[in-house]
């Protein structure tokens, strides 16, 4: 990793706690193997509960039968649809799925009953004598057959299988391209791809019989949506249920929404009046999906002759699986975040949630904007092309200046993309190589940014955005109460340096409690990169709050005014250390004049924040945006289209690194991932079968693949984040696929409108170029 | 809920004599060497095996030795083990490096020569759940009525996908195989059948007992299609063996992944002088691909498996032709 630039860095004042490297708190429990997840959990005295599934992709149901199985011994319970009339969903006004099928079934892979039983092999019996009889009806796995005239339609209230329709234009773009010198057009296609997180779904569920109390364990990143769910759907008071969220193999968005097994455990449980282990196996976990849909993009730019972008047109088709889900969320994101990111004259955008016979897609990693910055990237490389420019020149020449409020009414703050620039320029030694590299060897440049946290939660409570709860006691430890979810991306550690900055005391003396629901505060959950923005704030003011009080201790002990004292492990009188109190002695004295002392910090984004008017302004209404920068170095075989990725240079403007050795794995992870969706990455589906569902299958790049990666770390100190801290988790992602295929056409000349560049994709196109007279030749 | 492990009794014979008897006395049971395959296959209730017999602690199957004849592998030996052979690199270097581009570098450390050798043959409509195959009405293959990818065939597709085959075939690899009648040798290239149903022609309850590589003939070297440097079986995979001689070179080039078993290609042209290179290798190429069947077994289209092994093995060819120019 790359120190931030003494030169350029903005003042960000050297600190006691955040600022260092730091191992994440939970990083012992994990490489020594003692972490307890879910599946983990203790199961001796719990039920096997299992799912049966449809296996069509679309059918009226016509009878479940479960007599047979519910007369093997050892099966205590069944549920069915008939269990659970309540849909879900995460969008309060799009909720239209049910855990269990009740009438119709949308996709293969649909629940449509379930079982408890004594154990695996008889749970694995009972669903085979299962009877179940459904009528088959055509189906539609594409967004192109969904949208033919006379198609089957998947909902009744949604003709044309059309979910959400977004029209936004912002601007005057017929006058934007008119006062264009050069106009491009082209189409891109970006294949669904998965999570694939580590750790497969699962969920313990137990039921307390004699007081109507339900306790779920589960792999969520948001457990109060989960506690929201699960009341709606048991129809249970919330004070009844509680929800825990151990230790998390990976999110990456796929666990943002309750999830279908979550639900069907709860139902099991209190049926079987006990105690329910549910585990899925990985081509379940790939079933219940919610990745990155299949999407369409009809992308247009206009560049005056300077080479600033006067007009952007964008049409956007996705493929979003059977239910709303987050669909709306998805369709909205990939239009609001043209902008953001570059200074544009005006831009239009429709965009098409489409219904289809397959798992339904969600949040992943990089929501909504992913797929459609790849297109804006490589459009805009090619007209850079064409225009004689270099790719650097010509993203450096649409450069925001902020603070700025996009066209659609995004709040920008802090904007180091052009820092971004110049790090990986110098660092990839751009200026030297490229265009002189040898035959088949190329380089590639792309952009990309991603908002710290949605402004405006989808749940609505007029609530502060977050809450932090810190507790300090007899003992002189701090423990910081937090509902945010770890999911391995290091808020706890955050929260932790965030209290260890403030209250300018060790690490060590700090302990975080996170994600029970009878103990911790509610958070609204690990997704859109809103904890350290938005928690980080809320911990520092708890901290503050709990330093003020220890001051005003320390103040009467000492005898002085509580703004000369310097607090720490030991408080002392700015300029006096001889008399310096150690931290317990302080504590005690607060103590005793309050007893154990319990202080609260929150955090709102302010309305400014929230987005414009317009419908679905909310959408991509953040604090602040990460932006990054990367520079890809790719080799092509020509005879086998196998892309080798050399070396990736990533920087990345999060604003203010916190835990910068947290922010480089980030940075990694997400260049990694979108190196799975340039490369490999993608669904398939036989007649709406997952073909991909096992990890031999669904092509997650391994060890081999992966690059040497340099990082930079780029702090632009944004006004309102935690001392200055913005997201760091997602915005490197949607850059790399862009940054990739730049490169590929550097190394091969070849243009390529899919993602993701796999083998044979490849080598079809350079056969193809081969077959026609080379350009160089024919001009 | 994963599948559960169907209940199996697993029997450790000592000597090879009691592993045939143990394999001989239960008709339903199976031999277990690493397990890899055969393990995973009936977690997904692709093999049905009360009982499994235990190839492990056989000393007839750990030999790795050199004998007047050549070298002779124990099929118990595990890929690792012949990945890291210095004697293998040297003289059999297609061999080492098939078993080192084997899956992941834990699997090695189990799977063996001989159940590398007996891999079932593998495709998309076969390697799935229970729940997926069953909602798909099965498969030719096993328990259906019709083969997915030629629906039409008479016979199951399923590409043969050992990587270790190929790179022995063009070494002339011998086998000795023991079950209740006897011990018998047989060449590699015809221990195969062109049937994704039963791909090799072992006889009920015989085992792979060892394999012989006599002195190599000439250079060799082994590449393989797939889409990740890990893990993967093959999309494809060549072997190729170069006989440099003074006038001529001589090429041996056997495939897999392409077939339902693998293919061997020993009657190839000679390549005369360096002005005949360009032309020669152009064909060789055009030659393997006539020689290949891929199907629709994979999710990578079966075209792009026929084109780009075909030209992998005219590279390597052209890189053992080069290396062999004095």
């Amino acid at each position: 990793m790359n120190a931030p630039d003494a030169k350029t860095a903005p003042k960000a004042a050297r600190r006691h706690a955040a600022g260092h490297p730091t191992p994440l708190l939970d990083g012992v429990e994990k490489v020594t193997g003692k972490a307890i997840y879910t599946a983990d959990m203790n199961d001796a005295d719990a039920l096997v509960g299992r799912i049966l599934r449809s296996p069509v992709s679309h059918g009226r149901i016509l009878r479940i039968d479960t007599a047979a199985a519910e007369a093997l011994p050892g099966v205590i319970a069944i549920v069915t649809g008939a269990d659970c009339d309540k849909t879900y969903g995460v969008i309060p006004i799009a909720m239209n799925e049910y855990p269990m099928a009740r009438d119709t079934v949308r996709y293969r892979g649909e629940p449509v009953a379930a079982v408890a039983a004594i154990d695996a092999d008889t749970a694995a019996r009972a669903l085979e004598l299962i009877a179940l009889e459904i009528e088959e009806l055509p189906a539609v796995h594409t967004t192109r057959d969904a949208r033919q005239p006379g198609a089957p339609q998947l909902h009744d209230n949604k003709p044309g299988n059309i979910e959400r329709e977004v029209h936004h234009e912002f601007g005057d773009v017929s006058a934007g391209f008119q006062a264009a010198s050069l106009v491009r057009e082209a189409s891109f296609h970006c294949a669904e791809v998965n999570h694939a997180q580590m750790e497969p779904h699962a969920a313990l569920a137990e039921y307390d019989a004699e007081r109507d109390r339900l306790t779920l364990h589960s792999v969520t990143q948001v457990p109060f949506y989960v506690h929201l769910t699960l009341a709606r759907c048991l129809d249970m008071d919330t004070s009844r249920i509680r929800v825990v969220k151990p230790f998390v193999g990976g999110g990456f968005g796929a666990r943002t929404e309750t999830l279908n097994f979550e639900i069907i455990a709860a139902l099991l449980a209190r049926k079987a009046r006990g105690k329910v282990m549910m585990r899925l196996s990985r081509e379940e976990s790939i079933i219940t999906h919610r990745g990155r849909p299949a999407t369409d993009i009809d992308l247009k730019i206009g560049l005056d002759d300077t080479g600033r972008i006067t007009a952007v047109e964008c049409s956007v088709t996705q493929a979003g699986g059977a239910y709303a889900g987050y669909g709306l969320v998805t369709i909205l994101y990939a239009g609001a975040l043209l902008h953001g990111i570059y200074d544009i004259g005006a831009v239009r955008y429709d965009g098409w949630r489409v219904y289809t016979n397959t798992p339904p897609c969600g949040a992943m990693r990089g929501h909504g904007t992913v797929d459609v910055r790849h297109a804006f990237e490589c459009l805009l490389d090619r007209m850079a092309r064409e225009m004689g420019l270099d790719p650097f020149e010509l993203r450096q020449r649409n450069l925001l200046q902020a603070p700025t409020r996009t066209l659609n009414e995004l709040m920008v703050n802090s904007y180091g993309l052009g820092e971004c620039l110049a790090r990986v320029k110098k660092a990839s030694g751009w200026d030297a190589r490229k265009g002189k590299l040898p035959p088949g060897r190329g380089l590639g440049l792309a952009c990309s940014h991603y908002v710290s946290g949605a402004a405006k939660p989808v749940h609505w409570t007029g609530e502060p955005h977050a809450v932090v709860s810190m507790k300090l006691d007899f003992d002189g430890a701090v423990t910081v109460l937090t509902g945010a979810s770890d999911i391995g991306q290091g808020s706890t550690t955050i929260v932790a340096l965030a209290a260890a900055e403030v209250l300018n005391i060790d690490l060590a003396r700090i302990r975080v409690v996170t994600n029970d629901s009878v103990i911790t505060p509610k958070d609204n959950g690990s997704y859109s990169s809103r904890v350290t923005f938005m928690v980080g704030n809320a911990a520092i003011q708890a901290a503050e709050e709990l330093k003020r009080k220890l001051l005003s201790a320390a103040a009467e002990k000492l005898d002085a005014d509580p703004e000369d004292i310097e607090p720490g492990e030991y408080f002392h009188v700015r300029g006096a250390r001889q008399s310096a109190l150690p931290f317990r002695e302080v504590a005690l004295a607060a103590l005793a004049r309050e007893g154990t002392i319990t202080v609260k910090g929150s955090f709102t984004c302010p309305p400014e924040s929230q987005g414009g008017k317009h419908r679905g302004g909310a959408v991509g209404s953040t604090m602040g945006f990460s932006y990054a920068a990367q520079v890809v170095e790719v080799s092509v075989d020509p005879d086998t289209g196998q892309i080798t990725v050399e070396k990736v240079w990533a920087a990345l403007d999060c604003g203010y690194a916190i835990n910068p050795l947290a922010v480089e794995g980030q940075i990694e992870g997400s260049v990694w991932m979108g190196m799975g969706q340039a490369l490999s990455e993608e669904t398939r589906y036989q007649d709406g079968l997952p073909a991909h569902a096992g990890l031999l299958d669904y092509k997650v790049p391994t060890m081999v693949e992966s690059p040497d990666i340099e990082v930079h770390i780029v702090e632009s100190i944004d006004p309102l984040g935690p001392f200055g801290a913005k997201e760091a988790g997602e915005g490197a992602l949607s850059g790399f696929p862009p940054a990739l295929a730049n490169a590929v056409q550097d190394a091969t000349g070849l243009d390529m409108d899919v993602l993701p560049l796999s083998p044979d994709r490849v080598l079809d196109a350079l056969r193809k170029a081969r077959r026609k007279p080379a350009r160089k030749e024919a001009s | 809920m994963t599948e559960a492990m169907p209940a199996f009794s697993l029997l450790h014979p000592e000597t090879l004599d009691d592993a045939l008897l143990a394999l001989s006395t239960t008709p339903e049971s199976r031999a277990l060497a690493g397990g890899t395959d055969l393990i995973v296959n009936m977690r997904r209730g692709l093999v049905e095996a009360p009982k499994l017999v235990s190839l492990a602690r056989v000393p007839e199957l750990k030999r790795f030795e050199t004998t007047e004849n050549g070298l002779v592998l124990g099929a118990g030996v595990m890929l690792a083990d012949i990945a890291d052979s210095t004697l293998v690199r040297e003289y059999y270097p297609a061999l080492a490096e098939a078993a080192e581009t084997v899956a992941g570098h834990t699997h090695r450390q189990v799977a063996t020569l001989g159940g590398n050798l007996c891999q079932d043959t593998r495709c998309l409509y076969y390697n799935q759940s229970h729940w997926w195959r069953k909602s798909n009405d099965f498969c030719l293959k096993y328990r259906g009525e019709i083969c997915h990818v030629a629906p039409r065939g008479k016979r199951c597709r399923a590409a043969y996908c050992g990587d270790l085959a190929p790179a022995l075939m063009v070494h002339d690899a011998e086998l000795t195989l023991a079950g209740p009648e006897g011990t018998r040798q047989l060449k590699l290239a015809e221990f195969f059948n062109e049937d994704g149903a039963q791909a090799n022609r072992l006889k009920p309850q015989e085992i792979i007992v060892s394999v012989l590589l006599r002195a190599p003939r000439g250079k060799s070297a082994y590449g393989k299609i797939r889409q990740r440097g890990a893990i993967d079986f093959p999309l494809a995979g060549v072997a190729v063996l170069a006989d440099c001689r003074k006038q001529q070179t001589t090429f041996t080039i056997a495939l897999t992944g392409t077939n339902s078993c693998p293919i061997l290609l020993n009657d190839l042209p000679p390549l005369g002088g360096p002005a005949e290179a360009d032309g020669y290798f152009d064909a060789l190429s055009k030659t393997v691909q006539k020689s290949v069947s891929p199907q629709r077994t994979t999710t990578i289209a079966a075209h792009y498996r026929r084109l780009s092994v075909a030209a992998l093995a005219a590279r390597l060819a052209r890189q053992l032709w080069e290396e062999g120019q004095p």
